[in-house]
């Protein structure tokens, strides 16, 4: 089963991209299903029907969902419900739980990574396709296993090192209804064993991300974060989207000519931030893609002969990490010369200079405040290793030239 | 000082809008503070020049800065962090963990804090809030009605059972795990914080929520549900700014489809919302720069200080009709199907699509049986009866 996540800053196309993709691979052969995560749903807008949170058939082989975090806690977390629906009766309100429960942080995400489990677990689509939030939240998204998991460690620990001597004890003083074991245990099925295989998924070779840009710097500056944040969590990404380029036809009007010249710039820094990953593009359309039919021939635009469920580049190998001795960042920049070789940090970035060219890679939070201490070259990776937190995070570190290692 | 929250749909055009008002009203000679909320930050990529977490001066009387979560969290809620760190210490390597910090809803949370802190500082007249797109934005809108919630039901039983455990779990290896009396004086005061918030967001005097849109189907379609949702949430929208209309010029060329399909979306719009509409057109470049903002602004806003208050209308009101009172709330773009209500108590019980908000009634009201309840596209009116 293939699981492909659609990701980009807001009103970039990532819905109609995802919706476009899914038309396509089920017109050829995918059973396919497409996965809306967006809190604000525009899935059913794109597909000219609406959606609910399960699958609807729109065409052979093609099913839409959006996810609904209020109906997944209801029907995948009874226990857990159960329990706070008896804690709020003791606390003297009957409210509807769910409502509740899925104005929590989190939910959202959580509703999502949930739904994408259970029907990727089912067997009955070959190819899932989500269409994420907007950027900031969506990166989120796949952090969430851990975070949950971490948390739910805590309480098991908690509830099986207190269960016997305290539970009876505590029911008395406080009055209130303990969580038993059973909501645990259902705790436990969620967080250890789906967000535990859904972890899995992610990180499988079976899994990519595809991000979504337009040729607008504004969009492609958000972009370049996000690769950050991918290899953070070494997520597999495989392809980047230039939707909305403006048609050669469009290009010679009066009015769009500086667009055009802008755009194949900006075309030119997509494949420069995001080799070795594949570059894609798709023109901005005359009119409306909506509906099964208009989304498949922009799929075939798209992608024309490649194989919109298949894997279409590979993922920067960017790896960031940390331990006693200090952190660093490894990159691999084959066949480079090292005497061209500049290193340094301004603000939150790292800007790598090879001769002319310039590449910036958003450093991820932990870095930010630290300066660069050694930059080496050897085997066709970068090595950058950061040094203690600088005094002031907000000046520029000075320029570091590059050393070159012995062979 | 006036509150003015730029959202919409992503990618419309917010943080432009956002920046072209804060410019406009420093030219009407307001000091004007913007703030960025979103997460993923783009004042410093439309402004051209870098912005950060202090703020930081970019034209006269306009200061601009963007939220990090992080670095805020750094600051006051080192309690929090923590105990939220120490749960995280065995699972994930330090570097994710930090990350991790950063959980869903926590970019909203300070940003609410962070309106609170411009209007202490007494320096400013204006604050702009440049949102993160709709779905974060009504879950920040609806965060201090969340916690409001857990804090009444909850807060205090957990407060209850961690003093409990506390002295019994010493010399288990698990008893360092729960949280300290400095987590919970510390969430207290957050909450405290936040209820101010909340406070300046429903005052309609001092908040307006500003809609940024474009003129398509799917980004109006969604807007109208949003202009609902903050209404449900009591926030007032004061105007809809339609953003990248085609100029009439290219209506000979490739996209002369395109003005179509505008023109009748305009339509819509028009029809839509009960509030002032103002138009900008697309630029023949990218709007990036102050300079170029500036131009924007005058374009959108006229000889309007876009500080004003464009509509007086209340989201939500009362309204006497001979003997019997009526609530109204504008709820555009809503099919009676997706409204439910239900009275309980001193509560009236709105759900609205995926939305719920509890309405409290004015003691006249209480007990008094809901009559009719009727929606006269865009306003949901609730008749009351004589109790």
């Amino acid at each position: 089963m293939r699981l492909i996540l659609y990701t980009g800053k807001g009103g970039v196309g990532k819905t109609t991209t995802a919706a476009a993709t899914g038309a396509l691979a089920a017109e050829q052969g995918l059973r396919t299903l497409v996965v809306s995560a967006d809190a604000a749903h525009s899935l059913g807008d794109v597909f000219d029907v609406p959606l609910g949170p399960e699958p609807r058939r729109l065409a052979e082989r093609l099913d839409a969902l959006e996810v609904d975090a209020r109906h997944v806690i209801e029907s995948h977390w009874g226990r857990v419900r159960g329990y706070l629906v008896a804690l709020l009766r003791y606390q003297g309100i009957e409210e509807v739980i769910a409502d509740e429960l899925a104005l929590l942080p989190g939910a959202d995400e959580l509703a999502t990574l949930v739904s994408v489990e259970k029907w990727a677990e089912s067997g009955d689509y070959d190819l899932i396709l989500v269409d994420c939030a907007p950027t900031g939240s969506t990166l989120r998204l796949v952090t969430l296993p851990e975070v949950a998991h971490s948390g739910l460690r805590w309480m098991l620990r908690l509830q099986r090192a207190t269960a016997r001597v305290v539970e009876p004890l505590a029911r008395g003083l406080i009055g209130a209804p303990l969580p038993n074991a059973e909501v645990f245990a259902e705790a436990d099925r969620l967080f250890y064993k789906t967000l535990h295989r859904l972890r899995a998924r992610l990180l499988s070779a079976q899994t990519s991300i595809r991000i979504v840009v337009t040729p607008e710097s504004m969009v492609i500056d958000e972009a370049r974060r996000s690769l950050t944040d991918l290899c953070l969590f070494q997520l597999a990404s495989d392809a980047v989207i230039v939707n909305r380029v403006l048609p050669e036809q469009a290009c010679r009007e009066a009015f769009f000519q500086e667009w055009g010249r802008t755009q194949i710039e900006r075309i030119r820094d997509v494949k420069a931030a995001f080799s070795p990953m594949a570059c894609l593009t798709a023109p901005l359309e005359p009119d409306e893609v909506r509906g099964v039919a208009a989304l498949s021939e922009h799929g075939k635009m798209l992608f024309g002969d490649r194989d919109p469920a298949g894997r279409l580049g590979s993922s920067l190998r960017l790896r960031f990490e940390r331990d006693q001795s200090g952190a660093r960042i490894r990159l691999p920049l084959p066949g480079l010369d090292p005497a061209a070789l500049d290193v340094i940090r301004i603000e939150d970035e790292l800007v790598i200079g090879v001769g002319e060219r310039r590449r910036k890679i958003a450093l991820p939070i932990g870095f930010a405040k630290l300066e660069i201490d050694r930059v080496s070259y050897r085997d066709g990776e970068l090595l950058v290793s950061f040094g203690t937190a600088s005094s002031s995070h907000s000046s520029p570190s000075s320029p570091c030239a590059a050393t070159q290692a012995a062979p | 000082m006036r509150v003015l929250l730029y959202t919409g749909k992503g990618g419309v055009g917010k943080t432009t809008l956002a920046l072209a008002s804060a410019l406009g009203a420093a030219r009407h000679g307001h000091r004007v503070c913007i703030l960025s909320t979103d997460p993923a930050h783009s004042l410093a990529d439309a402004l051209g020049q870098p912005v950060g977490p202090h703020p930081r001066r970019i034209a006269e009387n306009v200061y601009a800065r963007e939220i990090r979560a992080q670095l805020e969290l750094d600051g006051a809620w080192s309690d929090i962090q923590a105990w939220l760190r120490e749960l995280l210490k065995e699972e994930a390597d330090s570097i994710v963990a930090e990350e991790l910090l950063a959980f869903p809803g926590i970019e909203e949370l300070v940003a609410l804090r962070a309106v609170r802190e411009v209007e202490q500082t007494g320096d400013f007249d204006v604050c702009v809030v440049d949102c993160a797109p709709t779905g974060s934005t009504m879950r920040m809108l609806r965060f201090p009605d969340a916690l409001r919630i857990f804090m009444q039901h909850f807060f205090e039983f957990e407060r209850k059972g961690a003093r409990l455990l506390r002295p019994l779990m010493r010399g288990f290896d698990a008893g360092r795990l729960i949280p300290k009396e400095a987590f919970f004086d510390a969430f207290e005061r957050l909450y405290e914080e936040i209820d101010d918030v909340r406070q300046i967001l429903l005052d309609d005097d001092r908040t307006s929520a500003r809609l940024v849109v474009n003129p398509t189907r799917i980004i109006v379609d969604e807007t109208r549900r949003s202009f609902a949702y903050l209404s449900l949430y009591g926030i007032a929208t004061d105007a809809v700014l339609v953003n990248r209309e085609m100029p009439e010029s290219v209506g000979e060329g490739y996209f002369s489809r395109w003005l179509e399909i505008e023109r009748e979306e305009l339509e819509v719009i028009e029809q839509s919302f009960p509030v002032p509409i103002k138009h900008v057109s697309l630029r023949p470049r990218e709007v990036i720069g102050v300079e170029a903002l500036e131009a924007l602004s005058r374009d959108l806003f006229g000889d309007d200080d876009p500080a004003a208050r464009f509509a007086t209308g209340r989201p939500i009101r009362f309204r006497r009709v001979g003997d019997r009172t009526r609530l109204e709330i504008d709820l555009p773009g809503m099919t009676k199907e997706e409204i439910s209500v239900s009275a309980k108590g001193a509560d009236l019980h709105l759900r609205v699509r995926d939305s719920r908000r509890s309405i409290s009634l004015p003691e006249t009201l209480v007990g008094c049986p809901i009559e009719k309840v009727r929606l006269r596209e865009p306003v949901l009116e609730i008749h009351f009866g004589n109790g």
